[in-house]
């Protein structure tokens, strides 16, 4: 008698434990927003950039991520409900799985525009990206290049300038320490400046040369040209095209790393 | 002599069938206790971390803010108190986890009450290698959050199925402990915020 009261008890009691467990975790996590069905790495709940923009973002993330293997998503909402934006932010990645299961290489940027509160902006790197993004580097990321046109309300510049800086970071193209160094970008300018001076000194020689020769030379340099320039735009647009092909999140996993800015 | 035969031989089949579910309930619990116990791991790592930054951040501190001798030193012993205070993984109770969670508090608002006073000083403020640091404390609270909660979902898993029946009978024989939690204490988990 004792013992069958005792186990109805428990019953009871474990059941109510579980119930609670299960009740708290859907409280947890019913705030943050849900993904797009078909998931995509942009998503703009909150409607801050155009139409064909967000189109663009798309193409290139999902180009980038099936390079690299890492997932960048962006997420635009117009209020937090209430949350910290790294919790929120850090809540996106672990419950929508951004990044690989093996390498948890994702990143999430969230952005929630100045309207009656504050702006804020977090940048959250998954497990396998901490290294590489280190908090430090994404407070000088939304410090540098985000909070400046944000406070323009130019989300799509921020946001593009920050992406410029981190797919090469997170691809390990180059390190943060080289995109802080001074040295490191006047090095890359003057690459830049010398390509650029050596096509216009070669322009110059080869247009030297047919008018020393034939006439017909010049058209067919600028021939050439043109075609090259119609050759690349109608092959990054063939890429635009295979959009869609983004094969959903792979359940990477985040341990809070990342930071965060407000404007 | 027949019937004891089949007698021996049923017998024989229960007790197989009981040892084979047995061991399933209990590699079970093993697999569950070890990932409370890897989850423990990564909530040291994340307090080790915070641990590790508290001297350069207090090097720093010390060049600008000369007349804070009194907080640097209260950041310093509650830094020396909580990396003292261990917790044996094997043996993750309700009163030492409260103990480890009460020196990490307290360290906490020592920290706290650090980042409030470096408001006072803009030159300090200005300071690059101040606001790296910066970062690097909130993004390493941040991480605290949440491999606390990480932390507290297994062990509520482990805890749930450890008092379920039938595992209970078999948790208790196999020394399976419940493991205690991490209390959500007002304040001390909390960064300063800074209003504007």
């Amino acid at each position: 008698m004792k013992f069958r009261m005792e186990n109805k008890s428990f019953f009871l009691k474990s059941a109510i434990i579980l119930f609670a467990f299960l009740f708290s975790n859907s409280i947890a996590y019913a705030e943050i927003v849900m993904p797009q069905d078909p998931p995509r790495l942009v998503n703009d709940f909150a409607g801050i950039f155009e139409p064909e923009k967000v189109v663009e973002l798309e193409d290139s993330l999902v180009r980038f991520a099936k390079r690299t293997s890492n997932q960048i998503t962006i997420v635009t909402v117009t209020s937090l409900d209430g949350m910290d934006k790294a919790q929120y932010a850090y809540e996106i990645g672990e419950k929508w799985g951004v990044g690989s299961k093996k390498l948890n290489n994702g990143i999430v940027i969230l952005i929630k525009p100045k309207n009656d509160t504050n702006g804020e902006v977090f940048i959250a790197t998954g497990y396998g990206l901490e290294g590489a993004l280190p908090d430090a580097a994404c407070n000088t990321i939304i410090e540098n290049e985000m909070v400046p046109e944000f406070k323009n309300k130019d989300y799509y510049a921020g946001l593009t300038r920050a992406l410029d800086v981190i797919m090469p970071i997170a691809a390990k193209e180059y390190t943060f320490e080289e995109y802080e160094d001074d040295d490191f970008m006047a090095g890359l300018l003057t690459i830049i400046i010398i390509i650029v001076i050596v096509i216009i000194l070669s322009a110059i020689f080869s247009k030297g040369e047919s008018d020393n020769g034939k006439n017909s030379g010049t058209i067919g340099g600028g021939g050439f040209f043109i075609g090259g320039g119609l050759g690349r735009s109608s092959g990054s647009s063939g890429f635009g095209g295979g959009s869609g092909g983004f094969g959903g999140f792979g359940g990477g996993s985040f341990g809070g790393g990342g930071a965060g800015g407000s404007w | 002599m027949k019937k004891t035969g089949i007698v021996l031989i049923i017998i024989g089949v229960i007790v197989l069938g009981m040892i084979i579910w047995i061991k399933g309930m209990y590699n079970g619990m093993v697999d569950k206790q070890e990932e409370v116990e890897s989850a423990w791991s990564q909530v040291e790592n994340v307090y080790q971390r915070r641990a590790d930054l508290i001297p350069n951040l207090v090097a720093t501190v010390k060049g600008y803010a000369t007349h804070e001798q009194e907080t640097l030193t209260g950041v310093v012993n509650a830094r020396a108190k909580a990396t003292q205070i261990t917790v044996d993984p094997k043996n993750i109770t309700e009163e030492s986890l409260a103990k480890y969670q009460a020196a990490q508090g307290e360290l906490s608002q020592a920290l706290g009450k650090l980042l409030a006073i470096t408001e006072n000083y803009p030159d300090l403020k200005a300071n690059q290698n101040f606001s790296q640091l910066q970062a690097q404390l909130e993004g390493t609270e941040n991480r605290i959050t949440v491999e606390r909660q990480k932390f507290n979902a297994v062990a509520k898993i482990y805890n749930t199925e450890i008092r379920q029946f039938p595992s209970n009978i078999f948790a208790g024989m196999f020394g399976f402990e419940r493991k205690g939690y991490f209390e959500a204490n007002a304040g001390a988990n909390e960064a300063p915020k800074v209003e504007f």
